[in-house]
Parts: C-alpha cells; structure tokens; sequence
C-alpha cells in the first residue's frame, strides 16, 4: 500500500464560516433559491415516466449544444471529443447512418431509441 | 493535480490523498473517487472515517470516545477491492481556482461537476489507469455531485462502472427539512421511518416490533398509505385528520400527539427537540443525544458536536505525520461556499438529479448504482430516497441497503462491516457486468 498526497499550485487559503450552529450537510439553500424552487414546485410535481425521459434527453441535448459552439445543429468526430462528448465520437460511425460526417441530436436519439429496442428484445 | 479544460487551460489545483496498491495491475484493478459534499465541505470525514487502509475511531452512537480519536488500521479498508482517491472540492481542503478563475467560478451544481469532471480525466490518464474500471462514492451532498460527475463523465465518453451514494439528497425539491428554519412546504413521509428508528432506540415506540428492519417496513408503508395523504391535506388547508391517526403516529415515533398536532408535516428540527424533554437528538444521528444547555449541546447538533472536533484534529495530524505532507496552507474543512452556491440545474431552481441518473443508464446501460444509507439519519432520511428512485423506471440499474446508523453511517462500528460487505457484492457485480 503506498499512500502519497499532491497539490501542486497553491493559492491563498479560504475563510471559515462559523455560527451558532454548525453548518450541516446537505444545508439550506440561499433563500433566493428556495423561494423560486418553491413556486416551481407548486406548479409542477417531480417529474416520472415521459416526463423524467424527457428530463433526461433534454440534459443530453444540452450537452450537446454546448459542444456545437458554431450552432450548426451537428457535430463531427472531433467536435463532439473536443466539445466534451467522446460518448458520440465513440459510436460516431453507428450514429452517422447517413455517412454525413456529422451528426444531429436527432440522430442520437435514433441511435439510443434503436438500441434499447434491440436491448429490450434480447 | 492541476484540473484542465478540454482546451487544456489550468483550471484549478485539486488537492487529494490517493492510496494504491503495490503490485496490483493498474490496468485492470478498479479506482474509486471519493467526494464529501456541503456544498462546501473537504472530504475528510469519508477519508479518515470510512473506508481507507486506517480510519479515526468515533464510537457512536456513544460519546464517550476522548479526544484525540485513536487512528487504527481499518479491518473494512476497501483497498483489497479498489485504489481509493479522496478528492476535496475546490475552495475546500487544498483546493483552489487557478486565475483568472476564482473559487467561486467552479462554486455550483454544474461547475462543480465539470471540474471534477476534467480532474478525474486528467487523473486517470496521468496515472495510466484509464482502462481501470471507475468506480465514484458520494456522500450527502456528494449524492447530487456524484450523479452530475457521472452523467458528464458518461458524455465525454468515459465509463463509470459503479457509482456510491451514502445518505442522498436526489432531489431538493422532496426533502421536505433541507430548507430549515423554514418550516416544511412539502410533505414529509420519506422521514417518518426515519423518526420511528429514533423513538424505537429510546424505547419510546410503543408500537415497535424487535427486529428494526421490520418494523421500518410497516412504517413506511404507514407513511405512504395513510400519512403522506394526511401531511398534503394539512399542508393544504391545515386540516388535522381524524384523531386516531395522531395517536398511531405517536405510537410509531414516540413524540406525542400534542406535538403532531402542532406540526403535522414534522421537520426534523420540532421531533428532535420535542421526542423527549429537555434534550436534544442529533440531525445526522437520532442516537445521540445531549441535555439542553449540556457542553454536547452547544451547537444544538450533539453527533456533530461530538465528532467533528476529532476529525479536525485528526486531519492535520494524518497529512503531516502519517503521509508526510507539509504546506504553509490552512486545509480548509468547511468553506462558506453553500452562501453563493448556485444550487440551479437543468429547469429547476434547486437541484433534482434523477434526470442525471436516468441520462448516464441512457448513455451506459452497465452502469451500476448503491445507495447506502443510515436508518436513524434525520438529515437525508433514507426512506425519502426509496421515494426518490422509485421515480426511475422499473429494472434501473439500483440496489439499495440501509443499516442501523447516522448520516455517516460507517462511523457505527456494526453498519461498517456490513456497508463493506455490501461494497464487496456491488462491485464485483458491476464488474461482473462489463
């Protein structure tokens, strides 16, 4: 067993916060925060089913955009890597059905609906 | 280490004490990253009490362990399964924003998860460990942390074997005490289980049964049968329910009606002062307890108060005397990051990472997840995070274990074996798998 420890550049140290109570974990939020999550809460439940999937895809289509930094609406091979979604250069040729060369989110959600259709029928 | 961007840019120094073993296969032998949460807080608690070759002996849920905490080798050690790598936040431990970025740049649910994200990356691949299976542990706010880290590992095409969450907060939004002193404004049945654990370990539950796991078992289904109905009608319109269903509730937990009455929808804060006369019940662990106005009660949270001097301590003295590490730096334990954290993700205000879970199975269909969890942890109740997950779809990739024990649930020397064991069984599963 070989414990070693590493930092390499150090800045100033921060502050500690004190108070009569200690500061829990998970605390409260700024209240900012929850007054708005509040409000949202009252207008909408948590969400499950169609609604959680669609949670989850739109969390993927926002990655998705963040790597299209030219909003092209597609990504090549390198893009999607440099843009912080090796998971599509990956698979890249599977997803590209069309040989394009790029691909659109539209075709990653083919290539994930495909493949848990396929899952499914094992 | 320094944390690049993708554009390779320094980010941040991210400061971490990794144990591996000698003459394993680094290719092969799984590495685990372990993360506290706070936000705000080092990851010393997992790293000096959980699972590292030697740990601080606490002794809850007694209080009678003196100072300094004695640091032993540590029979549960995961290092027979996994390299372990504790890793502190940045703006906490030794971590810092490399300028022009400051602390707070990387002080939120999703800044945070990109620099740990670009860390781990740059970890494993300086290491020459990226075929090793990849393994993340999360603990309270870590469970939100975990879940972002692993949905963006996934999308940047790394693969996560396994991901650990101990004592979760999935969403923010159903925890009906994590707003407090503000009173609940959402129903709180996923605690109610949690409150009987406690009146069942001071004898003050006259309806419980011997065996605890059981008795959980009729009471969470009580809590959603018959009191998450009640707890929405009162939240509503105040609308007590009939008086029977009091005196069940005082049955279950112990805290008479009177108080029930008061405060339908319990926080946590009105049961654990009120279960018993002048005195008070820990939020992390129910078990611990101190008389008002007590030297234990000082900071009104008697288990922190009891062990978090111990492991302050305890840390100065692991990183100079056991690992050699010397630095003019003050290793910060807990920052004031939670003031200006910016709690927002995806379409919500404060965060509900189900969606992340849901992406990362989407993206990897073998990733696995464990969530652990202590039975008398007022904080993160353990049967609000059943509630959280039965949102996924039926088959995810989940398994669930909770034991007798606080929010750090591996400090109670019975819960830490069998949390190992369970560890032991997850991994060799999600490896099995891959």
């Amino acid at each position: 067993m070989r414990p070693f420890a590493l930092v390499f550049t150090v800045l100033a140290a921060c502050a500690t916060s004190a108070g009569a109570r200690p500061q829990l974990d998970p605390g409260a939020p700024p209240a900012a925060a929850v007054a708005a999550a509040q409000a949202e809460n009252r207008a909408r439940a948590a969400s499950v089913g169609p609604r959680l999937a669609g949670e989850a895809e739109q969390l993927l289509r926002a990655s998705f955009d963040a790597a299209d930094g030219a909003h092209r609406g597609t990504l090549s091979r390198d893009e999607a890597r440099g843009g912080g979604f090796g998971w599509i250069t990956q698979r890249f040729d599977a997803i590209d059905t069309q040989h394009a060369g790029r691909v659109s989110f539209d075709d990653v959600r083919r290539y994930l609906q495909l493949r848990d259709a396929r899952d499914a029928s094992k | 280490m320094t944390a690049p961007s993708a554009a390779g840019a320094p980010e941040a120094s991210i400061f971490y004490v990794a144990y591996t073993a000698d003459g394993a296969a680094p290719g092969t032998r799984p590495v685990t990253f372990f993360f506290n949460g706070g936000p705000g807080s080092a990851t010393v608690w997992l790293h000096l009490g959980s699972f590292a070759p030697r740990r601080l002996v606490t002794g809850v849920p007694a209080t009678t362990q003196t100072l300094p905490f004695p640091y032993v080798d540590n029979a549960e050690s995961l290092i027979d399964t996994s390299d372990l790598v504790f890793v502190d936040a940045v703006g906490t431990g030794l971590s810092e924003a490399i300028a022009p970025n400051t602390n707070q740049t990387f002080w939120g649910v999703d800044a945070d998860g990109a620099v740990l994200r670009d860390f781990v990356t740059h970890w494993l691949a300086v290491s020459g460990r990226t075929t090793s299976p990849l393994f993340l542990y999360g603990e309270s706010y870590g469970t939100v942390r975990v879940p972002v880290l692993t949905r963006l590992l996934e999308t940047a095409g790394v693969r996560v074997a396994g991901a650990i969450e101990l004592s979760s907060v999935l969403d923010y939004n159903s925890n009906c005490s994590i707003n407090l002193p503000q009173l609940p404004t959402v129903g709180c049945a996923g605690a109610l289980p949690s409150y009987a654990a406690a009146g069942s370990w001071y004898g003050l539950a006259s309806a419980a049964t011997p065996v605890l796991d059981d008795y959980l078992a009729t009471v969470r289904d009580y809590a959603d049968a018959t009191y998450a109905p009640d707890a929405a009608a009162w939240l509503a319109d105040r609308t007590l329910p009939p008086a029977g269903h009091l005196a069940a509730l005082e049955g279950y937990t112990g805290l008479p009606a009177a108080v029930w009455r008061g405060q339908f929808d319990m926080d946590y804060d009105t049961f654990r002062h009120n279960l018993i006369a002048n005195t008070t019940l820990g939020v992390y662990d129910a078990r611990v307890s101190a008389p008002v106005g007590s030297a234990l009660d000082a900071d009104d949270e008697p288990s922190d108060t009891f062990v978090a001097p111990g492991f302050r301590a305890g840390i100065a003295s692991v990183l100079k005397d056991e690992l050699g590490f010397t630095t003019p730096s003050t290793y910060v334990i807990t920052s004031a990051a939670i003031d200006t954290w910016v709690f927002a993700h995806a379409s919500r205000s404060l965060p509900d990472v189900i969606p992340d879970l849901a992406a990362s199975i989407s993206l990897d269909p073998s990733l696995k997840i464990l969530f652990l969890g202590g039975q008398h942890d007022l904080i993160t109740p353990f049967h609000q995070t059943e509630l959280d997950l039965a949102r996924l779809p039926a088959g995810s990739p989940i398994t669930t274990h909770f034991h007798a024990g606080g929010h750090m649930t591996y400090l109670d020397d019975t819960a830490r074996p069998l949390m190992k064991a369970d560890l032991v069984a997850f991994y060799a599963a999600a490896l099995g798998d891959r």
